[in-house]
């Protein structure tokens, strides 16, 4: 956690962690390294739908009002039916092109204050795109942060990162930070 | 739930933003045409800082692509600008296109108020024109460009937005009459220094940019709104098919229609 809090704005940081640290992880995020830096948080998850990690971080009493959600995977998951307002959604993991889209109106909607994009995970963005095309959208995701001068945090799970998603990591981000709990 | 996001604050932002992209027009002028900002970032990056002041743009593509939305917001950031804007509507009143504005994150009350913004009915255009029937002939066609630019004359408007095109299309009947009546507008237009957005409707499922196939020889400017579907998801797409007197990326974006308004981001290529 250390080293994440030393890195300035505009990195892009690979945030190694095996499954069993994942809240863990989330957690220091959004209730430490964001409000140290006085951060809103951008959250794409493309893993577990956000009223599921809202509800997790609720019980942990984690505050999040600056938190605001892209979530890719309720759609797909169960219709229209689950939705927070707190949200934005993307239809499909697949539709990478409309989270660029979304995580850029949560940044107008922010009014230039600073920001966190945290990408939740890389691993569950593989599943549904081809490495070539997640590669070219991480490019451009963080290209396009770096000139809003925001941080980019990507979730490895070290379970199922393979050496090609491993390959890629190294390309785009500044940094490879192993969380540990 | 909680305060996460208000959306009052935009403008600060917006304002922001937008004299980013002023830079570039004003890099662009040195050597080039004024351009006209269309107020819709990704557009006016696509067009390395906005439309050439005068050009007729035909904005095109089938139902539900985001056609009046994108006119709306041309006029609506032009009276941001102090610009006075004409939207003439052919089937959405202007009761109807007032209140779609108002969800706008820019939109100000005070922008109609002030008349920048001014609705037209084209049922009203052809009266001044006296135009009755059903066809309109190479007369009426060209009372109805006298109608039309008295009204810019009136208001001193610099952009101008026909929706659509191909309501008055139909009832010229021939493809001279209509080369002749976007022509005729389109010069009488650029005189006035009026920047022009023509709406189009093609049929779905159709790779036209006009029902006519004259509309988009004779204009300035083409910017193609579709869908596309790739492997399962649809996807809202624009292209800036042609634009006189700018160089632009002829690249698909894709396209999403918020309350901050248009947005646009590349499309991917996957290598494939
Ligand atoms: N600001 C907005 N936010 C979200 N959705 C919007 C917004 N503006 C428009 N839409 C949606 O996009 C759809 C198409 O918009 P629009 O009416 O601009 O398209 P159009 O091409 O003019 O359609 P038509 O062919 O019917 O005239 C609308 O049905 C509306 O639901
Ligand atoms: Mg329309």
């Amino acid at each position: 956690m250390g080293k994440l809090q030393e890195m300035p704005p505009a990195s892009a940081i690979a945030l190694q962690m095996g499954a069993k640290h994942y809240f863990d992880a989330v957690r220091a995020l959004l209730d430490v390294f964001a409000p140290r830096k006085h951060l809103h948080s951008i959250y794409v998850t493309a893993t577990i739908p956000s009223k599921s990690i809202i509800s997790a971080l609720e019980v942990l009493d984690v505050d999040l009002k600056r938190t605001h959600f892209v979530d890719c995977v309720s759609s797909m998951m169960m219709g229209f039916s689950e939705k927070d307002e707190g949200a934005v959604y993307v239809e499909s993991p697949t539709m990478l092109e409309n989270i660029l889209l979304k995580v850029e109106f949560l940044i107008r909607k922010l009014d230039g204050a600073d920001s966190v994009v945290i990408i939740d995970s890389i691993n569950s963005l593989a599943i549904h795109n081809s490495l070539k095309i997640l590669s070219e959208f991480l490019h451009i995701l963080i290209n396009h942060l770096r000139s809003r001068n925001a941080y980019t945090v990507i979730f490895a799970m070290e379970e199922y990162t393979t050496e090609e998603v491993e390959n890629i990591l190294s390309l785009v981000c500044d940094e490879t930070v192993n969380f540990t709990g | 739930m909680k305060e996460r996001i208000s959306v009052d604050n935009n403008e600060k932002n917006m304002i922001s933003s937008r004299s980013a992209s002023r830079g570039v027009a004003q890099a662009v002028e040195a050597s080039d045409r004024v351009r006209c900002l269309t107020g819709i970032d990704g557009l006016d990056n696509i067009l390395n800082g906005g439309i050439p002041k005068g050009n007729t743009t035909l904005v095109t593509g089938t139902c539900g692509t985001g056609k009046t939305s994108l006119g709306l917001e041309f006029i609506l950031h032009g009276a941001e600008e102090e610009e006075v804007g004409i939207f003439i509507t052919a089937t959405e009143t202007s009761e109807k296109l007032m209140e779609s504005m108002i969800p706008y994150d820019f939109f100000r009350p005070k922008l109609l108020k002030e008349g920048k913004v001014e609705f037209l009915s084209l049922h009203e255009l052809y009266k001044t024109a006296g135009i009755s029937g059903p066809e309109i002939d190479s007369k009426g066609a060209a009372s109805l460009i006298k109608a039309v630019v008295a009204a810019v004359k009136k208001r001193k408007a610099k952009r101008l937005v026909m929706d659509s095109v191909t309501s008055v299309c139909a009832r010229l009947s021939t493809e001279d009459r209509i080369r002749e009546f976007i022509t005729g507008l389109s010069h009488a237009l650029a005189k006035e220094g009026c920047t022009a957005i023509l709406i189009s409707e093609v049929p779905a499922g159709s790779d036209i940019y006009s029902p006519y196939g004259v509309e988009e020889a004779v204009v300035d400017g083409v910017v193609l709104l579709g869908n596309l579907e790739r492997r399962g998801d649809l996807l809202r797409t624009l292209q800036v098919v042609k634009m006189r007197g700018a160089t632009h990326s002829r690249a698909k974006y894709v396209l999403d229609l918020t309350s901050c308004g248009v947005l646009l981001a590349p499309l991917l290529k996957g290598g494939g």
